[in-house]
């Protein structure tokens, strides 16, 4: 009955001492979160878990396009850099015999050929078909890791300047024959 | 002398704080949480990426030609799994592949799973025609075999496509 209520207010108003209306203070209502919180909790640990952090990065990866006429290349400034059907890393500046490499050690000598050559080299990878992918892709790695030392030890030696980065190239019988029993 | 046990009806905790870094959290992951496409629901096989340490640049996610090399977890075939990213270019491709006759397409393909070369040139020729800026991804196994990822790149090299990216996932703990 609000009618009866307000009418009851009005009276009491009236009794008041200063004649002000005397409103029932209220204390707030209490609601029960917890099943709010029940769900919410239950979301919020669903999509922390299924939420993957890890985005996917890239490299990448320039090749020169197929030209009729071959780059002309001085075998003294050719870096070749081969990975053989085992896994096996080989490198070899020219013509020279190719000498075995562990990754840790591919840094040091890409930077210290391309230092030595003034910025001439080219670093030539060449991946046996057999060997894993994510083996090459970590030599290429290596070889973008190395790319800052270089640009450092060649302005050591009064170079500003850095053209020439590395190129991939197709592994053939010939290498596989070179790398024979190494 | 005995004090006189005042009998505790329980407890009253405010939970607000509480409840609003919670909401907070839950539309933060809600809204940075990323599904899985219709594509990749499709997808039969698992990408194990190889990890590199110094690359820092992100996945384009429009403008882009997706080459997956995955081994098929059932009938353990390597294949090249090829298709685009921009819904415009899904529709375009699929109806240049259509007049090309592609093999097993219909009008719901949005994968096009390739094992010749033959037809992997084909497709990025139509990728290539259908959106000129569109960027070439390679997503392969580590564990495969290089040749593969080789015949990916000789044919995207064929059809002037000289740069492209490798998809690789960031070594942790370096």
């Amino acid at each position: 009955m609000a009618g009866g209520g307000e009418l009851g207010g009005g009276q009491k108003q009236r009794r008041g001492k200063q004649g002000k209306r005397k409103i029932k203070k209220r204390l707030g209502f209490r609601l029960d979160m917890t099943p709010l919180v029940d769900i919410t909790f239950l979301l919020l640990t669903f999509f922390m878990l299924t939420t993957s952090m890890i985005t996917p990065q890239t490299m990448e990866m320039n090749v020169p396009p197929e030209l009729d006429v071959p780059i002309e290349v001085k075998q003294s400034e050719l870096l070749t850099i081969r990975v053989r059907d085992d896994g096996r890393i080989f490198y070899n500046m020219g013509m020279d015999a190719p000498e075995k490499v562990v990754m840790k050690g591919l840094k040091k000598v890409v930077v210290d050929q391309n230092v030595a050559l003034k910025n001439r080299c080219i670093v030539v990878l060449k991946g046996s078909g057999e060997a894993p992918y994510g083996l090459v892709v970590q030599i290429l790695d290596e070889l973008n890791a190395a790319e800052p030392d270089i640009i450092e030890g060649l302005k050591r030696i009064g170079i500003n300047e850095r053209k020439r980065k590395f190129t991939v190239a197709p592994y053939e019988a010939k290498d596989a024959e070179e790398l024979k029993g190494l | 002398m005995s004090k006189i046990k005042k009998k505790r009806i329980g407890f009253v905790l405010d939970m607000t704080p509480l409840v609003d870094i919670t909401f907070l959290l839950l539309t933060f992951f809600m809204f940075t949480a990323k599904f899985k496409s219709d594509s990749e629901n499709q997808q039969k096989f698992e990408i194990r990426r190889p990890q590199t340490q110094s690359d820092t640049a992100k996945l384009a996610d429009k403008d882009l030609v997706m080459v997956k090399i995955g081994a098929d977890t059932v009938s353990k075939d390597t294949a090249f799994y090829v298709s685009m990213i921009n819904e415009q270019d899904i529709v375009n491709l699929r109806q240049a592949m259509l007049e090309a006759k592609f093999p097993g397409i219909d009008e719901k393909t949005t994968v096009y799973k390739i094992k010749d070369t033959v037809w992997l040139g084909t497709i990025i020729e139509k990728c290539r025609i259908v959106n000129p800026r569109a960027s070439f991804a390679v997503d392969a196994d580590r564990r495969l075999r290089y040749r593969w990822v080789e015949l990916a790149m000789n044919e995207m090299r064929k059809k002037r496509a000289t740069t492209f990216n490798f998809i690789t996932e960031k070594k942790m703990g370096m």
